[in-house]
């Protein structure tokens, strides 16, 4: 851990730095989390960096080992959500420790594979410099591994001054927009409030219970506390920021936010999990018109796409296609963008095939893997769809087997993929078809199946 | 023409479906004052949009139109159709009479 944020954590020493479910925890408390994790860590006699995976959502124990696993140079991928989703992961990283979470408890497993001796990996060990591994979703359907250098990552948050505003985590311990909220709370000695689970009733019962002042929401999620009416259920007085992004908010809605919390300043942040997080500003509220200004991060619009250079931006894909990043070092975000007055732009779509359901991104390869595996599915194809609720919705079209009961297939087809994949990523619609167009899936039935 | 006991029996019949589906056997008792969303509610987003969906692949086999259950205006609503078994009976009669050419 860079010396600067142990100084930090030593001088916020008695005030709260992580609340949820298990009470609060101090960031003396962390301090001797991440000590213990430390001493764990030397147990093992590691006599060289090595993969680890921390199994588990936001909370002081998958702080402090994130901290303790930077601090000694080790790789670490932060792994939440769907269990069912993680081996491929482990298997990417060749993950030889898991650290499973649960509040301010853990436990080590062994995990028995061959150390990597990935490029990106060395480079890094060569350096002394920890690497942090965040996945997203890749195009065959394979999840995507990309590297961070961990201790340069955290560099960029030296700056940040301190203050006592309470930071809601509405985004996952996996997520780079999650850790940007986790850093940023280290970084200023300001508290960090985990919710039991990320329904409108039990944020909106966390942010009174703690006095939340900062909330970075999905649109999605802004649409449902105010949908639910669970805003004028709770005592919300204490909020004072509500930052917005991961997907498109339409002026409708940010409208109808406005009015919801009188008072509240709204801004709409910018940030993928390959550059990190862009610093923006609102010349006006009631518009989705952003200027993105932050000094250590160059943008331009390259026919209609949004294209970023950040100092912190990935060391690379350990699957090694880096076909979104230029030569040059641009990378192509995917997102659609128009431009507005005074040098201002606002996402309006995503290029491609990639469905963004509430903030958190799939494909439909991945999707079309395991639909393909259920008995009676003949032929399949996922595509997005527009939902006033969840900004896209999982739609997929079925060929099915000649006789087959439809009803009992659409249940079928939601329980595997519930069994299989996260939740966001299930099918809401089934549409049966008498056939599908595209080539996609021939390549896909090529693939060898794990 | 879709009437209050036959979108209340749809809705119904479609939550039992689905609890049967996401192994929550309390939504095969649902009623009228059934909490879709929000406090102590059975569905979270995800279970929400897939009950509109089937609802819509419903409508569109019994009444022949195609409807969509959530759009900006809906979600305006003061108070939104969303949030009750009841609510969302009526608000499937409203959309259904709006979709339906005249005759």
């Amino acid at each position: 851990m860079p010396p600067w944020l142990d100084s930090r954590l030593l001088g916020h020493a008695d005030k709260p730095a992580i609340a949820g479910p298990w009470g609060v925890t101090t960031y003396a408390d962390l301090r001797v989390l991440m000590n213990k994790a430390t001493a764990s860590l030397r147990q093992l006699a590691l006599d060289r960096p090595t993969a680890f995976a921390i199994v588990g959502e936001h909370g002081p124990a998958s702080a402090a080992w994130l901290l303790a696993l930077c601090d000694a140079g080790h790789f670490v991928a932060p792994l939440a959500g769907s269990s069912a989703e993680h081996p491929p992961k482990l298997a990417q990283i060749h993950a030889q420790w898991i650290v499973s979470t649960r509040g301010h408890e853990w436990s080590l497993l062994p995990r028995v594979d061959e150390p990597s001796n990935h490029p990106l990996f060395e480079r890094l060990r060569a350096q002394r410099h920890s690497g942090l591994v965040l996945f997203s979703s890749g195009t065959s359907g394979r999840p995507k591994a990309m590297v961070h250098d961990f201790v340069g990552l955290l560099a960029a948050y030296a700056s940040r001054h301190e203050n006592r505003l309470p930071v809601l985590a509405l985004l996952g311990f996996d997520h780079i927009g999650g850790l940007h909220t986790l850093f940023g709370c280290l970084a200023a000695g300001s508290l960090l409030v985990v919710p039991s689970d990320r329904s409108p009733a039990a944020v909106a019962t966390a942010m009174a219970q703690y006095r939340v002042a900062v909330l970075p929401a999905s649109p999605t999620f802004l649409n449902l506390l105010v949908a639910s009416g669970e805003y004028q259920r709770h005592d919300l007085s204490a909020l004072r920021l509500i930052s917005y992004g991961t997907e498109p908010m339409t002026e409708n809605l940010l409208a109808r936010a406005r009015e919801a919390f009188p008072g509240v300043r709204f801004l709409q942040t910018f940030g993928t999990s390959e550059t990190g997080i862009v610093r923006t500003e609102s010349p006006d509220p009631a518009s989705t018109f952003v200027r993105l200004e932050d000094s250590a991060m160059e943008w331009k619009v390259v026919a209609d796409e949004l294209w970023l250079r950040s100092p912190t931006q990935i060391v690379g894909y350990l699957g090694g296609d880096s076909a979104r990043f230029t030569d040059d070092g641009w990378f192509r975000t995917g997102d659609k963008v128009e431009s507005g007055p005074n040098g201002t732009l606002r996402v309006v779509g995503r290029f491609g095939e990639m469905i963004n359901v509430g903030g958190e991104k799939l494909m439909p390869a991945e999707v079309e893997a395991i639909v393909l595996e259920v008995s009676g599915v003949v032929d399949c194809r996922v595509r997005g769809e527009p939902h006033a609720l969840t900004g896209q919705t999982v739609a997929v079209d079925i060929v099915a087997a000649a006789g087959m009961e439809l009803e009992a297939l659409r249940a079928s087809i939601r329980i595997k993929c519930r069994e299989q994949l996260a939740a966001y990523k299930v099918p809401t619609r089934v549409t049966f078809v008498t056939s599908v167009s595209g080539d996609r899936l021939k390549k896909l039935r090529d693939l060898p199946r794990p | 023409m879709l009437t209050r006991p036959q979108a209340l029996a749809l809705v119904l019949r479609r939550l039992a479906l689905l609890g049967r589906e996401l192994g929550k056997p309390q939504l095969e008792q649902a009623n009228e004052e059934t909490r879709l969303f929000g406090e102590a509610a059975a569905l979270d987003s995800i279970g929400l949009v897939t009950l509109m969906a089937d609802l819509e692949e419903d409508v569109r086999a019994a009444c022949g139109v195609s409807v969509h259950l959530a759009d900006e205006k809906a979600m305006s609503r003061l108070t939104s159709p969303f949030r009750r078994v009841g609510l969302l009976a009526d608000h499937l009669i409203d959309v259904v009479e709006k979709s339906t050419p005249p005759a």
